[in-house]
């Protein structure tokens, strides 16, 4: 929603804008263009005084002169600025990037090896050894997750995310999602209900990714919930498009901090905020997936009450299962 | 029934162990290659059903070898999974234009995975 009053608090909240893009607070290009705006009046105010007072044509020519220097400067500062901002970034997105290609080979190998010995060689391992073998994989998977949730954030932020798509029955998928969040779902004593009121549901989209979104908004709301509680997954076919409703009754997302939870690495100051874990990044990256799939992710949240998350992705067209 | 033959193109000898041992034991004969030039060299000698083919290799890169071995006669219809840590439009896309049957992320790939997407290639059951 277009909001007036928080758009021109933006502006002004200097602080706010030189914490985010990493400079001093006379660097930032609100400041330098209230700057200008002051300097332009001053100048004007000065040239008028000026000529009023002095018929001298060099005298003016002279304060124009020494204006239009003044604002060169200015103008050249803000253009620095922009410029240095827009460097740092691009460098942080290919560092985590180039980063990111770099863990993922040893965390390949690590889980190669461990679903090796496992799956083709487990012979002769104790219960304990085979115990600890499948903690162990299970620590490579979350690192192997984290390492993707980086890269993904690099892609994005690169306009380089790519997505594998084809005909998927969004059911089957909404289905297995739920399957494997119930063990988590019992062990914190949550209830976890789905209701699909069709059988087969295609879209045409990259089902890895959907199932990483489905995953990330089960998990979240089952993480979110204080104590004993319920979630429920509705799917549906609305208007040519498959919709899902994850609704909750857990802790919500204050009010004051619903625009930005779907930033990147924000995490919402709620109650149980320092009892779960998270990088604030699922959201973000959910987002985006969605939107490249031609849907969008919404939510309505009451603190305390609960939320509900929703998210839609087209249905798979007459064409595009030729293509598939 | 005769095991079907697949070459795994790839130098980090780790996984190129830890894939063979595990598509030996699922039935197939393995033959592999630790860079691009080797690659190419036994893909058109030991013609195999399939290659599992990695990017970034020592003398010849992934694509190199891609294109190499769909130009010519004798290989040019060995389907071909690339497999690779790198995962941006722009790989996925020049991997396919050069010809590549499919693209595995190697990270986010089970070896059981990579085994089902083989067996579906060759029509194995």
């Amino acid at each position: 929603m277009f909001n007036l009053k928080q758009r021109v608090y933006d502006e002004f909240n200097l602080k706010k804008q030189a914490d985010e893009l990493g400079v001093s607070v006379w660097q930032t290009p609100s400041f330098l263009f209230i700057i200008m705006g002051l300097v332009i009046i001053a100048a004007m105010t000065g040239i008028y005084v000026v000529s009023a007072h002095y018929d001298s044509p060099e005298v003016v020519v002279i304060s124009e002169s020494l204006v239009v220097i003044l604002l060169f400067t200015i103008g050249n500062s803000i253009i620095r600025t922009v410029e240095e901002v827009a460097k740092a970034n691009k460098m942080k997105t290919e560092f985590v990037s180039i980063a990111s290609h770099q863990l993922k080979t040893p965390i390949s190998e690590m889980k190669w090896q461990i679903e090796l010995l496992l799956i083709k060689f487990s012979t002769g391992l104790s219960v304990r050894q085979t115990e600890i073998m499948n903690e162990i994989a299970r620590s490579s998977e979350k690192m192997g997750r984290l390492v993707n949730d980086l890269l993904d954030v690099a892609r994005i932020d690169q306009g380089q995310l790519a997505l594998d798509k084809k005909n998927v029955n969004f059911c089957d998928l909404a289905n297995d999602s739920v399957e494997s969040q119930k063990i988590f779902a019992k062990a914190r004593n949550i209830e976890l209900v789905t209701s699909c009121n069709v059988d087969k549901l295609m879209v045409f989209a990259d089902k890895r990714r959907l199932s990483v979104v489905l995953d990330n908004l089960i998990s979240n709301a089952i993480k979110y919930i204080d104590g004993k509680g319920k979630v429920e997954i509705f799917v549906e076919n609305v208007d040519g498009f498959a919709q899902v409703c994850v609704r909750d009754d857990g802790v919500g997302i204050p009010k004051n901090e619903q625009d930005n939870i779907a930033e990147k690495f924000f995490r919402s100051n709620n109650s149980i905020k320092n009892r779960t874990d998270g990088t604030g990044l699922g959201l973000y990256i959910a987002k985006n997936i969605i939107e490249q799939s031609g849907g969008k992710l919404w939510f309505k949240s009451i603190e305390n009450v609960g939320s509900e998350f929703y998210f839609s992705v087209p249905l798979a067209i007459e064409k595009e299962t030729v293509v598939a | 029934m005769e095991k079907k033959k697949l070459l795994i193109i790839e130098d980090d000898l780790v996984l190129q162990k830890a894939l063979s041992e595990y598509l030996i034991t699922e039935g197939f004969e393995i033959k592999c290659a630790e860079d691009g030039e080797e690659g190419v060299k036994m893909a058109l000698t030991e013609k195999p059903a399939l290659i599992l083919l990695d990017i970034v290799l020592p003398k010849k890169d992934g694509y190199a070898v891609l294109t190499e071995v769909r130009a010519n006669e004798g290989t040019k219809n060995i389907p071909i999974v690339l497999l690779t840590n790198l995962g941006s439009i722009s790989d996925v896309e020049k991997a396919l234009e050069l010809g590549a049957t499919t693209y595995l992320v190697k990270a986010d790939y089970k070896l059981e995975e990579v085994t089902a997407k083989v067996k579906e290639i060759l029509n194995i059951k």
